[in-house]
């Protein structure tokens, strides 16, 4: 089968901004806009604009919508209230294999809206449907919006005056994973303004998320440039989630992965018994696993990033795998994140990872790793 | 300048190739000059491997064979091999590497070289001229 690359919908202003591109998913976007080190920087000391319209976007809606999520995902949905998001939630197998961590959006009673990864859009669409229709939710309709709509990332600790700059200032008084529901910027209307992001804004930054249609987009990345914002690439993106511990679909998690041994905490409901994979995830967690994800750190100065399957190593046993790694520009040291036996994850102790079959000491550590 | 370099146009992107110089399957550059060439890569290879944050130099006076790695380089993407298409010693290593690494992408075919080696004979046949080079970018 040919493979298909499309571009995403803001390509060519990527590109008018100095984007260098590359593929990702299937999409043609922007890896880097010239040093993703400093993109990386600039998005912790100051204020970066991302275009993420390679993520899929949904709108489901109907009488019945909240019931079907419930029984869909991990999470616990009683507690997101209109107007806010749910944090990662996941779409598991019923083995509790994790598919795909996707963001909802409760917008109202009838209606929700989902961000999901841009590997799965097709996927994540078939599954919910397949569901949809065995349960008889059939009131309930999906609609995948990706490619006529665009998501404008503003993240760093000056992301409120970027906001202020493009005419939609209440954005400081968004709490975290509270969205403004068709929030007006430059002066137009948006599908939502949400204080979000994946560069870590509870912690080292402050950011927001602008969901909208194409040529608005255009507008809002070129105007964020001209108000101070730096344009950031996909690879800054990945050095900023590594940093932070974010796990990324399809590299550190997949369907043969457990979200406890992912240790992926924030999206599930233990106590939760009937979705798509919850009497399995109890059961993992009562028996208890036995690889567990942890950080790594590298030597500071040393310029080695481990790579996605590197071998990790106590002595001459191999007890794991990384499964992302970087270089970061904060740290001044390569990082990594990866599974490990149970029986070698102390805190604190070091492995070594094989690196071009050389041995490179790294320390383990929890998340985040800045 | 402009009249010295193909410009080869992708839906990637923008890639240049120097007409002075001659080039490698593996998106090295060579400049040869007597009994010494200079090696580097190219703005492709470069493109391609992105932002790029560790050299490791070979030691001076290290000989070589053809195809034998001569540097490492280490990208925010991936880990590249630099092979030498010629045989001889390593006689410099561009030391301003080791600080600055991403001169590699900013000046690829100047600041960005990478070593210089004496060498006894040139099999030109295992080059590409530019023109052929930058057809066979072309086709990405």
């Amino acid at each position: 089968m040919p493979k298909i690359v499309k571009e995403v919908p803001l390509l060519n202003v990527q590109r008018e901004l100095g984007g260098n591109v590359g593929e990702f998913a299937g999409w043609l976007t922007s890896m880097d806009y010239g040093n993703p080190l400093e993109e990386h920087v600039n998005t912790r000391t100051s204020v970066s604009v991302f275009d993420v319209s390679h993520m899929g976007r949904y709108v489901i809606k109907g009488k019945r919508v909240f019931e079907f999520l419930q029984k869909l995902v991990s999470k616990d949905l009683g507690d997101v209230g209109v107007g806010r998001m749910s944090g990662p939630v996941l779409l598991m197998n019923e083995n509790a294999g994790i598919r795909d961590d996707i963001m909802l959006y409760n917008v109202g009673e009838d209606l929700w809206l989902a961000v999901v990864n841009a590997p799965n859009v097709e996927k994540d669409l078939e599954w919910m449907n397949a569901w949809r229709v065995k349960w008889g939710y059939t009131d309930v309709e999906i609609e995948n919006v990706t490619l006529k709509s665009s998501l404008i990332a503003v993240q760093g600790p000056k992301a409120a005056e970027v906001m202020e700059g493009l005419g939609f200032g209440e954005a400081k008084d968004l709490k975290i994973l509270e969205f403004a529901y068709g929030a007006e910027v430059t002066g137009r209307k948006t599908v939502l303004v949400s204080h979000s992001g994946w560069t870590g804004e509870e912690v080292r930054s402050f950011g927001f998320e602008i969901w909208t249609d194409v040529d608005h987009g255009a507008e809002i990345l070129r105007k964020s440039v001209a108000l101070g914002a730096k344009p950031a690439g996909l690879i800054a993106r990945d050095t900023l989630r590594l940093e932070m511990g974010y796990l990324l679909i399809g590299q550190d998690m997949d369907e043969n992965t457990n979200p406890i041994e992912a240790r992926y905490w924030l999206p599930i409901s233990l106590e939760k018994e009937d979705c798509v994979g919850c009497p399995k995830l109890r059961e993992i967690y009562e028996r208890g696993v036995s690889r567990i994800r942890v950080g790594l750190k590298l030597k500071k100065g040393l310029r080695i990033i481990p790579r996605h399957g590197t071998g990790i190593y106590a002595g001459n046993n191999l007890v794991g795998r990384v499964t992302s790694g970087a270089f970061s520009p904060y740290l001044n040291a390569g990082i990594a994140m990866g599974y490990v036996s149970v029986t070698h994850a102390y805190i604190g102790s070091r492995l070594d990872l094989d690196v071009r079959g050389g041995r490179q000491k790294a320390k383990i550590v929890d998340f985040p790793l800045i | 300048m402009g009249e010295q370099q193909i410009i080869v146009r992708t839906k990637l992107g923008e890639y240049l190739v120097r007409k002075d110089l001659l080039y490698t399957a593996k998106d090295e550059w060579v400049r040869i000059e007597g009994d010494v060439v200079t090696l580097g890569i190219t703005d492709y290879a470069q493109k391609k491997l992105k932002y790029i944050v560790n050299v490791e130099l070979p030691e001076v006076g290290k000989k070589v064979g053809v195809d034998d790695a001569v540097a490492t380089l280490e990208s925010v993407k991936a880990v590249a091999e630099v092979y030498t298409p010629v045989e001889g010693d390593v006689i410099e290593v561009n030391e301003e590497l080791t600080e600055k690494p991403d001169l590699i992408n900013t000046d690829p075919y100047g600041r960005g070289w990478i070593v210089k080696l004496r060498v006894s004979g040139i099999d030109k046949n295992k080059l590409l001229s530019p023109e052929d080079y930058a057809d066979k970018i072309s086709k990405e």
